[in-house]
């Protein structure tokens, strides 16, 4: 159960109050019964009083002492009465019910009425055997002028058995309600959250590789409908801004393509022409700056097309050992002019699905970086292998590295992390960017490791193509001639 | 040779025109493709100039409509995207070539005389550019009879000039050839290859064959006319 879930927590609360409500309930059921039960107690023992001095006190001077000794024993036996029935006069007993039994109480040694504050009102004693007595203390003022009290008293070992009993049955009941109510109210909870749980999962693959998916609309016509609706309709939203972002850019760039082909055609015609060496220098640099814009437009319009999926990439099953041996031969020249030595390591052929044609350019495009980053005698290592499902090409340098700070921006557009020299070796800093866009058609992801001064480690990661080899060959066969097999070499130095 | 350019840029077709002018074709241009349409139905042209962003009717319904009429008109189309669908669906439309803007006009130039001449460049066994011979068969080279040993892409850049001869070779032009549309970004790829080219060719002889042309890329030259 995690701790922070909406179902936990709704749970929680409603078995909180419900709680609170047993508790209230359960205290005002307990001190109810026991106003109730000592009333009633009370109330008998009141009764019991003024029934004695109807009874026995008032013609008590016409009958005499023996008549009321005998009446009350009948009345209200020795030993078996209850409530406990005393009558008195000054220190003079004139009958007492004594002890009680069952259960036992001994009576015999309370203190003899004689203090003005217990008249007519009920007062509590602990009896000489331990309990608590309720004591009802009745004076009658005889003609004769002396007065006689008469008392009742009963145990409440009784009510509190009742209560014991009663706050037992509370205590025992009023947790299992709730642990029950709380188990019931979890598991009921999750069919209404169930939609919840949809569009949760749903959400998170939207927007994975593009925005085409919806979220479910659970016709509930609740609150959740609605989320769902609206949620929906923010995707629209978002749908729109992205397309409409990713259409200027495309726009953007064949709109400069025509300027670009008119500046371009002016000047070649220009540099024809019999001119001064300083304006044929002029016109020469426009020319060079010309056809980089153009590099940058075709660049950028490749990223966009990329990135928005406008572009149907070819998929066929490619040997990335295969191209990668390829490229780096096309491109040995190059690490041999900055005496860098470069590498290139795979064991077996590595197939991933996929364009050729873009797939190189990843190599191009991670070689060619590795190399301008690399002082001369460094070197550059390519490895191709598999990992797992996914197949793995990584490109290392001894070059300068990236600072720690800049290593999640290198893929951004534009992004340098040295303006200077990296226009100086010609770059339009959009060779990294163009890496991502294909690795993210292609279902793969790049990423970087460096350390600042000692190199940087750029790998790509394609899911790896599953069919077993043998199927692969025969796919292959169709389409390609098999290169050679030994796929270890070193290019650099040979062919000086 | 008389040449049909529908191209609604004026800036553009301007350009296009006075360049095939100085290399003597003759050039009429129409700025939409209704004109263009009418002008290919009236005049028996030699090669058709198309840009696929016209108004009026679309460079893809013109080129349509001239197949209907006339199958063997070559047709070298100018397209400002250049996504692989677009060029599949241009060949099937019934372009022969295209060409993605912006283009230098070295390549527009270079496709045009290609089309005309309707069929295999230089197909001799012998390359032979001044002094300097190429034998495509055992992929020898030589300069004054001397034999200059290249490696296979040395052997294919030069294979490439020498068939161009005094044409000027943008970068982007051998990097199509020679290496593949992939090596695109990397602009100093050529440059490395032919300087290295330069030095097997060129060292010891007084006359440098290959030229640089600032800002448009390389050509080779015989040098017999100086």
């Amino acid at each position: 159960m995690k701790r922070n879930s909406l179902r936990s927590r709704v749970t929680t609360f409603y078995v909180g109050m419900l709680a609170v409500a047993l508790l209230v309930s359960s205290a005002a059921v307990y001190f109810g019964v026991r106003a109730f039960l000592t009333k009633s107690l009370e109330q008998m023992l009141s009764n019991t009083a003024h029934n004695i001095v109807t009874d026995y006190l008032v013609p008590l001077d016409q009958k005499g002492e023996p008549w009321l000794v005998a009446e009350m024993s009948e009345s209200y036996p020795a030993g078996y009465s209850d409530p406990f029935v005393r009558v008195s006069q000054g220190p003079r007993i004139l009958y007492q019910s004594g002890d009680m039994r069952d259960p036992f109480v001994s009576t015999s040694k309370l203190h003899l009425p004689s203090e003005q504050k217990w008249f007519n009102t009920f007062h509590r004693e602990t009896a000489a055997s331990g309990q608590r007595i309720v004591l009802y203390t009745l004076p009658y003022y005889a003609p004769n002028g002396s007065v006689i009290f008469v008392e009742t008293g009963a145990t409440i070992e009784p009510i509190r058995h009742v209560l014991r009993s009663l706050l037992l049955i509370l205590l025992l009941t009023t947790p299992t309600i709730l642990v029950v109510a709380a188990i019931g109210g979890y598991l009921l909870m999750s069919r209404p959250l169930r939609p919840v749980v949809v569009l949760t999962e749903q959400a998170e693959r939207v927007g994975r590789k593009e925005l085409g998916e919806r979220l479910p609309i659970i016709p509930t016509g609740d609150e959740l409908e609605r989320l769902s609706l609206a949620l929906n309709r923010m995707i629209d939203r978002l749908e729109a801004a992205l397309d409409h972002n990713h259409r200027f850019s495309a726009d953007a760039s064949h709109e400069l393509r025509t300027p670009l082909t008119i500046i371009r055609g002016e000047l070649e015609s220009l540099i024809q022409l019999p001119l001064p060496t300083t304006v044929m220098e002029g016109i020469g640099s426009a020319l060079e700056e010309s056809n980089r814009m153009a590099k940058i437009v075709h660049s950028l319009m490749t990223i966009s097309r990329l990135d928005c999926g406008g572009e149907q990439i070819e998929l066929v099953p490619v040997d990335l050992v295969e191209i990668t041996g390829v490229t780096l031969e096309h491109m040995s020249l190059l690490a041999e002019e900055k005496h860098i030595s470069l590498h290139f390591k795979a064991q077996q052929p590595t197939y991933v699905t996929g364009d050729p044609m873009r797939l190189k350019q990843i190599v191009v495009n991670l070689v060619d970086n590795a190399i301008k980053y690399t002082p001369e005698e460094g070197s550059v290592s390519v490895f191709v292998r598999a990992e797992g499902d996914q197949a793995v090409i990584i490109v290392a340098d001894t070059g300068i590295g990236i600072p720690a700070a800049a290593l999640p921006l290198v893929f951004d557009r534009f992004y340098r992390t040295d303006q200077a020299r990296s226009r100086e070796s010609g770059g339009i800093g959009l060779g990294l960017s163009i890496v991502k866009a294909i690795c993210g058609v292609h279902g793969g992801a790049a990423s970087v490791e460096s350390i600042e001064g000692r190199g940087a480690t750029f790998r790509v990661e394609l899911p790896l193509l599953s069919s077993s080899a043998m199927e692969v060959e025969q796919l292959r066969s169709a389409t390609y001639i098999g290169l050679a097999s030994n796929h270890t070499q070193t290019f650099s130095g040979a062919q000086k | 040779m008389r040449i049909l350019v529908i191209e609604d840029e004026q800036k553009v077709s301007a350009l296009i025109k006075r360049g095939l002018i100085s290399e003597r074709y003759a050039v009429d241009v129409a700025a939409d493709g209704i004109d263009g349409l009418e002008l290919a139905e009236a005049y028996p042209y030699d090669l058709m100039i198309l840009d696929l962003m016209i108004p009026r009717l679309t460079g893809a319904e013109v080129l349509q409509r001239v197949r209907r009429k006339n199958a063997f008109l070559p047709v070298l189309v100018l397209t400002a995207r250049d996504t692989i669908d677009d060029k599949v669906k241009l060949f099937e439309l019934g372009a022969d070539d295209y060409l993605t803007k912006p283009f230098a006009f070295a390549e527009l130039l270079m496709r045009v005389k290609a089309l005309l001449r309707r069929g295999p460049v230089n197909r001799s066994s012998t390359l032979r550019v001044g002094e300097l011979e190429l034998d495509r068969l055992t992929q020898q080279v030589r300069r004054a009879g001397k034999r200059i040993d290249l490696t296979a892409k040395e052997y294919a850049l030069l294979e490439y000039f020498m068939q161009n001869e005094e044409r000027v070779l943008s970068r982007n032009m051998i990097i199509e050839h020679v290496w593949d549309q992939s090596f695109d970004g990397i602009t100093n790829i050529v440059d490395v290859y032919v300087r290295h080219l330069r030095s097997k060719v060129d060292d010891g002889n007084l006359f440098k064959m290959i030229r640089t042309v600032r800002g448009t890329g390389y050509t080779i030259r015989s040098g017999n006319e100086t």
